[in-house]
């Protein structure tokens, strides 16, 4: 017991470990947290997998042997028991128990008192001893003894149920060199044996990701930083793979369309299987557990932000890489996912309210040092304090929260209208020419002051177009003296938005984005998204034109031949606790010598409990009136 | 036949009937589970009335309080806004905040009691303590039928974030509360138990005004499945029965101390009602442990994967069998076993809140 005891407390301590410490993570992460040295030690100790550690295993085995030879040692005696009624008891120990009673008799009527003892639910046995007296020895509650039986064996069953399904024969294999963990990522042709396994494999939790319209016949067995390739009894293939949502946008339901087919026998079986609603086919259980892009489409618009280059067409796929040169430098386009819907709390009204904004997608732009900054566009135009802006936020480490470029969309709702003017703004020519009629206005009589005046915003533009307000600030700072600074920075920043107007006004008659009623919030939007665009750490954006969604569905495959067990030892352990617990085990004599006027009553359980005491004065009571 | 046995067969016949009824007219949108849910939930309820008769006022208020609520509602969300009995009494939210207050008035009077035992003033706590739990569990029935009025894909069992499981939690541990108080006809340890009831009332309060839980949100997809309507209400069960436990140990350790021993009930009675609630915890927590491995074989491909939360749960139920075996096997009493189950409350505590706080897992929902 003390043995078992102990046995108990290192499993509860270590699965408290277990719980606190993150398990099967990278272990990059765990360096990170711990340094190189305790990492080492924590990896010895195999506290990143704590419940498939060997030692972890083992107390679980010498809790069963332990919990067996309690078992086994005490149940013939309770077994024992049941049967025996203990029908040679003596007077002078049945007088000394806590509930014995000296019942005066008027008649003796045996038969009466077994009717009443029956009716109790007690069983009963009597003998006439040799002195001629008559014993009557009644029990009930026996159940409650073998409840300790049923506990402890199911206790038993469940381990040896949760053995069978745990990895001690792979981890055996390991230890003996026959089986291996692949590190690396390799063809299935190239995994040597030693790293697959065979559907002959007795338990297992694999995982599989499926395309949409792919077929695979393997599963994955993740092992450590490594794995394992399971080998199936049969094929399994994704027609479809579907997301629905509630009316706010939280996602509903996960489902897959599955073609699962025997390769020995060829039969077929399909079905939808979801969340809560798994396929079990050859003793092997499917059920649904994670999904990802499969390689969606993307056909995309690429605008460079800083020349006056319109459009041009870049088709891609998520999980490839495109690789691009914009004015003579590389770029490396990492594409990693796309996402159809989007929750976001969005203002609608007074009230934000998680929305579904439409799709998005993902991906990271590397540049020629190998630095990458990770990239989140959204396809639809997104309503904010009133205006309605394209959105792409940047972060430069998946623990920043994004920063987000918001381009305003132009009157149809495009975002034609911001990319021409950037290209307006990119044109010397045609700002040149914008600037001189900003000029005449000011100067309608042109003159030496207003050439002066020309030459001054075109330089500010200049300074604007290069490198935004904070270009300009960097020349006012230099050339201009300290107090004159800020008045300055004011009328640059009048003569900016003045040029951005008066573009708009002179091209609008060709391009209907720019028929506003009042093309001023477009302007001063525009001019803060050009401005930002040299904060993006990208001279591109790109605009998702269209898609063809493609999704893969994460599986997970398990053969758990123990889960019968573990089933049927719970039951077991329900019963066994409630017999436990809530029979009370009650053992009644009654004793009747030859000439004497009283009878011997006696009482006596194994577990004293607190109503005892009434019900053996109520029983005792009951008897008192069958004898008078 | 007196009132009482006329009531007796009129609330059976209605455990029979509203079921059958229920099967009859809505069994298109019931799989086989839920039939068998519905139907064994009567049963089960004519079963606990043949030992507590009590029991049947309270479910019939409940039912009747419910039923009135649903009608006044005219299948329409926003009747509540306008509709006076609702908005102020009936809706789930109101219902809810009525047993809100009452469960700390009820403490307040089994102080009272405890210090001046008049038996008036132990009937008055007991009221409210009922009152309150009747106002909590039509709050939930009616909670459950607005989820429906939102949208009928929305609709499901208000067990489903740690908001509603707390109500469920104040409401389960003052029913057995009551229960036990019946039985024992002592009244003195209502000044304990309501404490801990009082303590999740807190959190609702807090939970409900700073984070606006209170809000019905649609279930994830994990969460969609029967077994969420059996296995979350006997783990409360289970949570309500420890933590009585706990708060009788409390009363048993000062008690034993000699503080407010003479209004106490003896150590022996504290002794026993304290083994009582812990076995009848143990064997619903148990059952609630299997249940939620069954549930957990079907949503995500393994009865049993070392999620923190199931970990926690393995950590509670060997704490307490560990418990049972000194107090069963070795035949021990006593301030040991006292201070036990109130650290026992604590790990309990934390398989249920804190787990969701400082781990992350599958069992993420309810986070705060
Ligand atoms: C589930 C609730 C459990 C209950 C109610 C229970 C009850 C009992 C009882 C009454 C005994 C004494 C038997 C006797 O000597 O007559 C006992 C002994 C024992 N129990 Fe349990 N038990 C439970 C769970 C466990 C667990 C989980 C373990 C450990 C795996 C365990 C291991 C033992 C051991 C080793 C003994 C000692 C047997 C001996 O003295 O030879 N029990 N238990």
């Amino acid at each position: 017991m003390r043995f078992a005891i102990t046995m108990l407390c290192f499993i509860g301590i270590a699965s408290v470990i277990g719980t606190i410490l993150k398990q099967n993570e990278p272990y990059e992460n765990y360096i990170i947290k711990f340094g190189q040295f305790w990492f080492e030690f924590f990896e010895a100790m195999g506290l990143y997998n704590v419940y498939q550690a060997l030692w972890f295993l083992l107390i679980l085995l010498f809790l069963i042997i332990s919990t067996s030879f309690c078992v086994s040692r005490n149940s013939p005696k309770i077994l024992k028991e049941y049967k025996k009624f203990q029908l040679n008891a003596r007077e002078k120990s049945l007088s000394s128990f806590k509930h014995s009673y000296q019942i005066p008799v008027k008649e003796f009527n045996a038969s009466k008192l077994e009717k009443f003892l029956l009716k109790n639910k007690f069983r009963l046995k009597q003998n006439i001893n040799k002195d001629g007296s008559l014993i009557i020895s009644a029990k009930k509650g026996d159940f409650q003894k073998l409840g300790y039986i049923f506990t402890h064996l199911a206790i038993i069953i469940i381990s040896v149920g949760g053995l069978m399904d745990g990895n001690l024969v792979l981890k055996m294999q390991e230890l003996t060199g026959s089986k291996q963990i692949i590190y690396e990522d390799l063809a299935l042709n190239d995994i040597p044996d030693t790293g697959k396994l065979t559907t002959s494999n007795f338990s297992y939790r694999a995982q599989m990701l499926l395309r949409e319209g792919e077929k695979q016949s393997v599963a994955v067995l993740k092992a450590k930083e490594g794995y394992f390739i399971q080998d199936l009894p049969f094929v399994v293939g994704l027609n479809d793979f579907r997301i629905e949502h509630y009316s706010t946008g939280q996602p509903k339901s996960f489902e897959s369309d599955l073609i699962v087919e025997d390769k020995a026998t060829g039969q077929l079986v399909k079905k939808t299987i979801d969340v809560n609603n798994p396929l079990t086919f050859n003793g092997i259980t499917i059920y649904q557990s994670s999904f990802e892009d499969g390689g969606s489409e993307l056909s995309l618009d690429l605008w460079n932000l800083h020349s006056t280059d319109m459009a041009s067409p870049m088709e891609s796929v998520i999980f490839k890489k495109n690789e691009l040169l914009i004015a003579n430098k590389k770029y490396f386009f990492e594409f990693n996912d796309f996402r159809k819907f989007n929750i976001l709390d969005i203002e609608i009204g007074n009230e934000k309210k998680p929305t579904n904004v439409g799709p998005s997608f993902i991906y990271k732009v590397r540049n020629e040092s190998g630095q990458a900054n990770e990239y989140q566009t959204y396809q639809f135009p997104m309503n904010i304090d009133g205006s309605s802006y394209y959105i792409s936020g940047m972060r430069k480490t998946p623990q920043e929260d994004y920063q987000y470029l918001k381009l305003p969309a132009d009157a149809n709702g495009k975002i034609d209208g911001f990319m021409l003017f950037k290209s307006l703004l990119n044109s010397p020519s045609k700002l040149s020419n914008v600037i001189e009629s900003v000029v005449e206005k000011s100067f309608p009589n042109g003159g030496e002051k207003s050439q002066i005046y020309f030459e001054g915003v075109k330089r500010v533009m200049a300074e604007f177009v290069k490198g935004g307000y904070s270009q300009v600030a960097a020349a006012i700072d230099t050339s201009i003296p300290l107090d004159d600074q800020k008045r300055i920075a004011n009328s640059y920043i009048k003569i900016i938005f003045l040029v951005g107007q008066e573009l708009i006004d002179t091209y609008s008659n060709d391009n209907d984005a720019f028929l506003f009623e009042n093309n001023q919030k477009f302007v001063q939007e525009s001019l803060t998204g050009f401005n930002d665009s040299f904060f993006y750490g990208l001279p591109i954006f790109l605009e998702l034109k269209d898609y063809v969604h493609v999704q893969s569905s994460g599986l997970q495959l398990t053969k758990s031949p123990g889960q019968f067990w573990v089933y049927l030892g719970s039951i077991l352990l329900v019963l066994g606790i409630f017999c436990m617990i809530y029979i009370q085990e009650v053992r009644l004599w009654i004793l009747k010598k030859k000439n004497n006027k009283n009878v011997l009553l006696a009482l006596a359980t194994n577990r004293h409990r607190y109503e005892f005491d009434q019900f053996a004065k109520k029983v005792s009571q009951q008897i008192r009136k069958i004898l008078n | 036949m007196n009132l009482k046995q006329v009531f007796n067969y009129l609330f059976i016949f209605s455990m029979v009937i509203l079921p059958t009824f229920g099967l009859i007219k809505f069994h298109e949108y019931m799989d086989y589970y839920e039939m068998f849910i519905l139907a064994a939930t009567g049963i089960t309820f004519i079963l606990i009335n043949k030992y507590w008769q009590n029991f049947s006022y309270l479910v019939s208020t409940i039912l009747i309080f419910s039923f009135i609520s649903i009608f006044l509602y005219e299948g329409n969300l926003l009747t509540s806004e306008k509709q006076f009995a609702l908005k102020y009494f009936l809706s789930s939210q109101s219902a809810i905040m009525w047993m809100c207050s009452l469960y700390p008035l009820s403490l307040l009077m089994y102080w009272f009691y405890l210090f001046k035992k008049n038996p008036f003033l132990g009937n008055f706590a007991s009221n409210l303590t009922w009152i309150a739990t009747v106002m909590g569990f039509v709050g939930l029935l009616v909670r459950w039928f607005e989820s429906y009025l939102i949208s009928i894909d929305v609709g499901h069992i208000p067990v489903s974030n740690l908001y509603e499981v707390f109500v469920l939690f104040c409401l389960i541990t003052a029913l057995l509360h009551l229960y036990y108080e019946e039985k024992m006809n002592r009244k003195e340890l209502g000044a304990f138990i309501l404490i801990i009831i009082n303590i999740a009332v807190g959190f609702i309060l807090w939970y409900t005004f700073s984070k606006g839980a209170d809000e019905i949100q649609p279930l994830v997809p994990a969460l969609q499945s029967y077994w969420m309507k059996i296995h979350v209400p006997a783990n409360f069960i289970g949570y309500g029965a420890f933590a009585i436990a706990a708060m009788i140990s409390i009363a048993y350790l000062l008690a034993d101390k000699g503080i407010l021993k003479s209004r106490l009930p003896s150590l022996v009675i504290l002794d026993d009602l304290t083994y009582k609630a812990i076995a009848i915890g143990f064997i619903f927590f148990t059952i609630a442990t299997i249940l939620g491995a069954v549930w957990a074989a079907e949503a995500w491909g393994g009865y049993w994967s070392w999620d923190p939360k199931e970990t926690w749960a393995l950590i509670v139920w060997l704490n307490y069998a560990g418990w049972l075996h000194l107090r069963l096997v070795k035949g021990l009493r006593g301030p040991l076993l006292a201070w036990w189950s109130i650290i026992g409350l604590l790990i309990t505590t934390f398989a249920f809140l804190g787990v969701n706080l400082f781990l992350s897992g599958l069992h993420s929902y309810g986070e705060l």
